[in-house]
């Protein structure tokens, strides 16, 4: 019994650890842009292409396939923010925010079938070499899927360190914190915007690069977990980092932890239950308040 | 007060103008067949070849001078695998473009959703999905299927495994109309044979299944029964790859085929074997088929399709007089398909011509011979057995 519950943590880890990268970039768009931008899901997807498309053809290994992965959403993402979200943003209104989110799914729409409309529906493997399991104390971990948790805690790591020591780092904190603040002590928020926009993409970018190296790429593969990442980022607090890592493994644990005792189908369902019930008792999530861009 | 009466005016004048065609668009332009087809999502790796057998049907229709002088035209939407917009489409192509029937139809939480507006609005649904259900319901003969049922696909499967010298069976699929048909059938079937059965039922959109896995082996089976789609089969099999799992892998040819080759590593899918519905591969229909489609083979699905719209226009043409509707295709479809002692005929184009002369006809399509039970399933389904090995699909046997 204690082995198979130390067996499925494990597996809510590696779970969580896809969707900890996206949650990232979702709450750091959140905290300095002030709306959910959830044309993340596709720019996962663009990710996970540009990728894909890297490794296939010039067969480029992990770690450029990454940084490709990271650039591509990146752009992706500031261009799409620029064309579509800009223009709704500088009409200033209660209703501003919830407006721009909507927006941004029409947007998620679009490029989802932009991409089908180039690379169709079909699936495509990753030509990276798949390594059976290993058993570790009674437990089955997979050497790709720790890879996968490591760079994603490496990622949330440099992430936060960039927060707290540079400067283009706590100007973005300034900026979340109080806008007009930051205004008057020189920082430029468009250009802020444009960053936090890029690095939070780009972080779903590799995100998505790294759940289709483990699965396939197809244009659905970033929209599958759209609704599990935005409860990861509502669950950490919506503005702190650590919390939207914390919120990601936290929900793939408690999902497969479910599955001991309840059929898989209800699998979401043990998971949304459980983010009710946090909110519930904390509405403004687990960690909003601990380190993270809004302190 | 002028600009008023004339709003009042240009509006009326526009509501009839766009009602006139509408209402009465069957009665003299061309006829309508709507073709409701996965071209997106999850269930969507038939839905090109679909689309084009469909047009293809409508084409040598139209050349052989169509239904009773009138032109056959396909409207083709896509139900994106997703049942809540397969009924916006099915909506759309009742209430707004009259079509007398609907064909395609493939994945069967699609088919089930759609299907009450068909019979309600009495339109023929000739469907391509195997759910048992579907001909369970109320459907007062609207429903035509030219696809083998859940049942027979689920018996065949578990008698492959039986074959194969499993002993333990264990079923992993996702959430369909059909997934514990297929645990009780194929279950039953192994503890007949003196073996046992398992199963379990997971979500679809998961990044990965490896706790589905575990719980899975846990029973420590021979043989694992895969029931989902391409893109969910596909992380199965690599997480039973990664576990370990050296025991034989069946799963259906809407889950294992070239698609899901393509989206895994070589070693991941070798040697699964996949039960495929088989079209009519001896039939000339078949053949006229691939050559006009430029293809050396034709998977089961895209043929019925090609067959609904024949099947369809033929029923309107056995009979001059009747209105061009659905309920005519529904009385008079098993006529033009069925009648042992009718001239057999293999394309619409003769069967169009024998029709105009007075002749009866029995039409055997490119999917199969075309013989509707009272309750609208198919007889005499064929089946090719696959397995991949080297990393190409071979057809070990077909029965």
């Amino acid at each position: 019994m204690f082995a198979d519950l130390l067996q499925h943590i494990v597996n809510g880890l590696v779970m969580g650890a896809v969707v900890a990268l996206p949650a990232l970039g979702l709450t750091l768009i959140f905290s300095v842009l002030g709306f959910i931008n959830f044309s993340i899901a596709a720019q996962m997807t663009v990710g996970a292409y540009a990728g894909w498309l890297v490794n296939s053809q010039l067969h480029w290994p992990l770690v450029p396939v990454l940084v490709v992965g990271f650039a591509a959403a990146g752009l992706a993402g500031v261009i799409g923010d620029r064309l579509a979200l800009v223009p709704m943003r500088r009409t200033v209104s209660a209703h501003t925010p919830l407006m721009v989110a909507i927006v941004s799914i029409a947007l998620n729409l679009a490029l989802e079938n932009a991409i089908r409309f180039g690379f169709g529906s079909d699936l495509n493997s990753f030509e990276m070499p798949i390594a059976r399991d290993v058993q570790f104390a009674g437990v089955r971990i997979g050497p790709q899927q720790m890879h996968n948790l490591g760079i994603a805690l490496t990622v949330a790591i440099v992430l936060a360190v960039f927060f707290t020591v540079t400067k283009v780092g706590k100007a973005m904190r300034a900026v979340a914190d109080n806008p007009d603040l930051a205004r008057l002590k020189g920082i430029d928020p468009a250009k802020l915007s444009n960053l936090a926009t890029f690095i939070g993409m780009g972080l779903a970018g590799i995100g998505g690069a790294l759940l289709a190296i483990d699965t396939s790429v197809d244009p659905s593969t970033g929209s599958r977990l759209l609704l599990i990442i935005f409860s990861a980022s509502v669950l950490g607090g919506l503005t702190s980092l650590t919390g939207a890592v914390l919120g990601a493994l936290l929900i793939g644990v408690v999902s497969e932890v479910a599955l001991l005792a309840i059929s898989p189908v209800y699998q979401s369902a043990t998971a949304f239950v459980a983010i009710l019930l946090v909110l519930l008792v904390k509405p403004s999530g687990l960690f909003a308040g601990s380190s993270g861009v809004r302190k | 007060m002028t600009n008023r009466r004339n709003f009042l005016c240009a509006g009326a004048a526009v509501t009839l103008g766009t009602a006139h065609p509408l209402l009465w668009a069957q009665a003299g332009g061309p006829i309508r067949i709507g073709i409701l087809i996965p071209l997106t999502g999850s269930t969507s790796q038939f839905g090109a070849t679909m689309s084009k057998a469909a047009q293809i049907a409508a084409e040598e229709i139209n050349a052989a001078g169509g239904i009773n002088g009138r032109k056959l035209e396909v409207i083709i939407e896509d139900d994106q695998s997703n049942p809540e917009a397969a009924v916006r489409a099915a909506r759309k192509l009742i209430d707004v473009d009259r079509v007398v029937a609907i064909g395609g139809s493939y994945a069967s939480s699609v088919t089930s959703a759609i299907a009450p507006l068909c019979w309600e609005s009495k339109t023929v649904l000739a469907t391509s999905s195997g759910a048992d259900s579907i001909t369970k319901l109320p459907h007062l003969g609207y429903i035509f299927r030219t696809s083998p049922t859940v049942t027979l696909q689920g018996t065949r499967v578990g008698e492959l495994g039986v074959e194969l010298g499993a002993k333990k069976m264990f079923f992993m699929g996702p959430q369909t109309p059909f997934a514990q048909s297929y645990i009780d059938i194929i279950s039953g079937i192994f503890s007949k044979a003196g073996g046992s059965g398992g199963g379990l039922i997971y979500e679809d959109k998961k990044s990965g299944y490896r706790s589905e896995v575990d719980q899975a082996l846990k029973s420590k089976p021979d043989l694992i029964v895969l029931g989902g789609y391409v893109p969910d089969t596909s992380v199965v099999l690599k997480d039973l790859y990664r576990a370990g799992f050296e025991g034989k892998r069946i799963g259906f040819s809407f889950g294992i085929n070239q698609k899901l080759i393509e989206a895994v590593p070589a070693e991941v899918g070798e040697g699964a074997y996949s039960l495929v519905p088989s079209a009519a591969v001896g039939a000339t229909a078949y053949k006229r088929l691939l050559t006009k489609m430029k293809v050396e083979a034709l998977d089961s699905y895209s043929c019925q399709v090609y067959d609904h719209v024949n099947m369809v226009a033929l029923a309107l043409a056995s009979t001059a007089k009747a209105p061009m509707t659905g309920t005519t295709v529904h009385d008079n479809l098993r006529n033009v398909t069925q009648q042992a002692q009718s001239q057999l005929v293999d394309s619409a184009a003769d069967g169009l011509k024998l029709l105009a002369k007075g002749t009866p006809i029995n039409f055997d399509g490119a999917s199969g011979s075309l013989e509707f039970a009272d309750n609208g399933d198919v007889k005499g389904v064929f089946f090719r057995y696959e397995q991949i090995q080297k990393g190409k699909l071979v057809v070990t046997k077909v029965a």
